[in-house]
């Protein structure tokens, strides 16, 4: 007997592989973030607003009318149930998800997915103090791995793996961009030359897509933005790049049945990627491309669906009875 | 202070592991000396790495908590004292369970046929046509091996003098197998040492044979197999998730399935329809096709009852198969093994009032504060009355329930329940408990070994559901011989 994914089923791995990449990029980009305001001086107008432009939480956090603060911000972004795309939001869907398909994935790893959320319902508010923040967050980072490490080491790699990987690598994909459009949209400008303040900034993109280690290893020259965009968005060696990324959703798409059209949608992405002199763009072309890129994503996001999730079914006519008749012409294995 | 065993006092009724005499019943001894060695930090250790182990496992039961709080997870009570069976007594129980069910499913077959044992007056004829689980549409319907209720999870009860008594045949949904899986999972997690003294029969076959059970409902070789939930605030679906993921079968809910104008059941996957050739369905027959029974559920199929009477699909169990589950039918049961199997019953019913008789009516509403009063249709422990325990007020108020309705009750005198030694604090205190075993019934009959032991945690209580406050235990059956 053949197990069959379900479309629901693959529908909600799909999330759950989104919302746990989601969490861990929320909580490397607040810590990341945090790190690079302490290094900067304090005349520079360059607050937390950029994390809310990076997790796309403006709206939620505007109704509110509160002044972008830190203790604001990383409240909206950790623990606020109205925020969609906070910490303890996203585990708890998260957790949802799983829960809705725990039969599809090794016992244990429900285990895992269930301690990160309690974990989260009892300590995300440490986040809220500096000096507590980045051992939080460390803590959140340390089991989204764990659950990572887990599931790639014990699951059966069949179709319920695919969706769980295009989940987290379209989400992945999605992020990268963000945060790269964010610096580039908002440059690090002070009255002095704001050259070393622009090496700050890409340092800090660096990190928070835990690449810097990596950039001085395979670049092997001082930060700078040309080098840096070029890097993040086009190495297909780096695990967080947007080139690794649609490496990896074409690679979970070709295991899966009727990929045709979200194939297709992957490799014009891919293709456009490998032609962009990523490097040489600047200020609006920038913007433009990774307008782009983010477009693609989603893109790929919809033809999932309508192929998967929600896929238009042609439903069988009246035909022979019984139990033995033939079978309409529809798979059956 | 760790547990001391001669200060153990079960009240003069029967416990499952001291005899009267405050020694350790056959077989026990081991058990009890080890847990009398434990101090009093030992044993907390030991409780608290068992809540540890349920909630890390995710072993959870949901209970709606009204209309404001909604359904709310919670962790599966346990009891780190497991419960023990010998082998020998086990294989005669096993016996009079699977006789039981034959009957049983016996008795349904040929209530939805010839009617022989209405006509021969076995059951009174109006009492299964009146009943509300009976089931006109599926009159005529011949299920794979004649074969209608597939799971069933009895409720074993034992009174003061050792007698173990079936309390209620679960015919329709029975619940709780992931739990007596789990129960054993988390035993050997917390107390491995205890495995070594005994030979314990194992438990986790249950995914393959329920397999096995549903596989040969269909004349398949390799029949698609999915397990049907109402979804995740179903108070079971913890178990439904369970026993799908080890089955490897499928696990869907109405919606992913579509029964086509071919009278076949068919599901949407990521390749597109693939079809269904056997259910194992955890939601109630009126729920199951809203173009026969209850037409706004959205738990169901439309077009479901159509594709089981075409033959094309296999329900298990099979509608309809309640109407041998009625408290009322219930009394019954003993005239229908008789009737269906020409044996005697191996295991006794608990003595019952129909109170659908005058003269039985007449003593139950006499003796009220001396018994049990049930609906016919309620499962959960809803809707009962435990007359000694109730005030005066409650028992008027079903006296006049059941002159209004009298075919809705039965009642039966109180049981004194068995009690085993469960952990309260530190302090080994009788409870009192019940067992469901589950019995599976295809080509072949299997039991499980031992079942779901269920214990009221509050002292004096008789209620064992999880729902209002109950716990559970692992249950070992032993092997002596």
């Amino acid at each position: 007997m053949k197990h069959h994914t379900l479309s629901r089923t693959a529908d909600r791995l799909y999330w759950l592989g989104r919302y746990l990449e989601r969490a861990e990029s929320t909580a490397r980009m607040i810590n990341s973030h945090t790190n690079l305001i302490i290094d900067l001086p304090a005349r520079l107008p360059h607050g937390w607003q950029p994390l809310l432009d990076m997790t796309d939480s403006h709206p939620s956090f505007s109704s509110r009318n509160q002044p972008p603060s830190e203790r604001n911000v990383v409240r909206h972004l950790t623990t606020n149930r109205d925020n969609p795309g906070s910490l303890a939001n996203s585990l708890d869907f998260a957790r949802e998800n799983a829960r809705t398909v725990r039969e599809n994935m090794p016992r244990v790893s429900f285990e895992y997915i269930n301690d990160l959320y309690l974990y989260a319902r009892t300590g995300l508010s440490g986040a809220l103090s500096r000096s507590r923040r980045n051992t939080v967050l460390e803590g959140v980072l340390t089991r989204v791995q764990q659950i990572d490490g887990f599931l790639s080491r014990s699951m059966l790699h069949n179709d319920a793996w695919s969706f769980l990987r295009l989940g987290q690598f379209i989400e992945r994909g999605d992020m990268t961009t963000r945060i790269i459009g964010v610096a580039a949209a908002t440059p690090l400008a002070g009255k002095g030359p704001a050259e070393p303040y622009q090496q700050l900034q890409w340092r800090s993109v660096l990190r928070s897509l835990h690449a810097m280690q990596s950039y001085r290893v395979s670049v092997q020259e001082p930060v700078s933005q040309p080098l840096a965009l070029d890097f993040l968005l086009k190495n297909p060696d780096l695990p967080r790049s947007l080139a690794y990324s649609l490496d990896s959703i074409r690679n979970s798409l070709r295991r899966l049945p009727r990929n045709e059209q979200p194939l297709r949608a992957c490799n014009r992405a891919r293709r456009n990627l490998k032609q962009a002199d990523v490097g040489s763009l600047e200020g609006a072309e920038l913007l433009s491309f990774i307008d782009m890129c983010q477009l693609q994503l989603a893109e790929l996001h919809d033809f999932m669906g309508r192929t998967y999730f929600h896929p238009r079914l042609r439903v069988p006519k009246a035909g022979p009875r019984g139990r033995d008749g033939p079978h309409q012409g529809i798979a059956k294995c | 202070m760790p547990i001391v065993w001669k200060h153990y006092n079960a009240d003069g009724l029967w416990d499952e592991l001291i005899t009267s005499s405050g020694r350790a019943r056959p077989g026990a001894g081991s058990l009890c000396r080890n847990l009398a060695r434990l101090s009093d930090e030992e044993l907390m250790a030991r409780k608290e790495a068992a809540e540890l182990a349920i909630r890390s496992m995710g072993i959870t039961f949901t209970v709606y908590g009204g209309e404001d709080s909604g359904s709310i997870d919670r962790e599966w009570p346990f009891d780190i004292i497991p419960r023990l069976i010998r082998k020998r007594e086990w294989d005669h129980i096993r016996r009079g369970l699977i006789q039981r069910v034959t009957a049983l499913n016996r008795f349904i077959d040929d209530v939805y046929h010839d009617q022989k044992s209405l006509d021969d007056g076995v059951v009174p004829r109006e009492l299964v046509e009146k009943s509300k689980d009976f089931r006109p549409e599926c009159v005529g319907v011949s299920p794979p091996h004649n074969v209608w209720a597939h799971i069933c999870g009895s409720d074993l009860v034992r009174d003061a003098d050792g007698t173990l008594y079936v309390l209620e045949d679960n015919l329709r949904v029975p619940s709780g197998v992931a739990y007596m899986l789990e129960n054993r999972e988390v035993m050997k997690r917390v107390f491995p040492e205890l495995f070594e003294a005994y030979l314990i029969h194992p438990v986790d076959d249950y995914p393959d044979q329920l397999a096995r059970t549903l596989s040969s409902l269909s004349s398949r070789r390799r029949p698609e197999i999915v397990v049907l939930t109402p979804g995740v605030y179903n108070s079971a679906y913890f178990e439904h998730a369970y026993l799908a993921q080890s089955m490897a079968a499928e696990l869907v809910q109405g919606s992913d399935l579509i029964v086509g104008n071919d009278d076949r059941v068919y599901m949407r996957t990521i390749e597109g329809l693939i079809q269904v050739d056997v259910i194992y369905r955890r939601i109630d027959d009126l729920f199951l096709d809203p173009e026969v029974f209850r037409s706004d559920s959205m738990l169901g199929v439309p077009g479901l009852m159509r594709a089981w009477r075409a033959g094309n699909v296999a329900l298990a169990n099979a509608p309809g198969c309640g109407v041998a589950d009625d408290k009322v039918i219930y009394t019954y049961v003993p005239e229908i093994i008789r009737y269906f199997m020409g044996e005697d019953p191996i295991l006794p019913n608990v003595p019952s009032y129909r109170c659908v008789d005058k003269e039985s009516r007449d003593l139950v509403l006499d003796r009220l504060d001396e018994m049990v009063v049930k609906p016919a249709n309620e499962s959960g422990g809803y809707g009962m009355l435990i007359g000694p325990k109730a005030s005066r007020a409650e028992r008027n108020r079903f006296a006049r329930q059941i002159r209004a309705n009298p075919r809705n009750y039965i009642a039966q005198p109180m049981l004194n329940l068995s009690t085993a030694p469960t952990l309260i604090e530190q302090h080994a205190e009788p409870r009192h408990l019940d067992l469901r075993p589950f019995i599976l019934s295809g080509a072949e009959n299997y039991v499980t070994m031992g079942g779901l032991t269920r214990v009221a945690m509050r002292k004096g209580s008789i209620v064992v559901n999880s729902s209002q406050g109950g716990g559970s235990k692992d249950t070992w059956v032993v092997d002596l011989e």
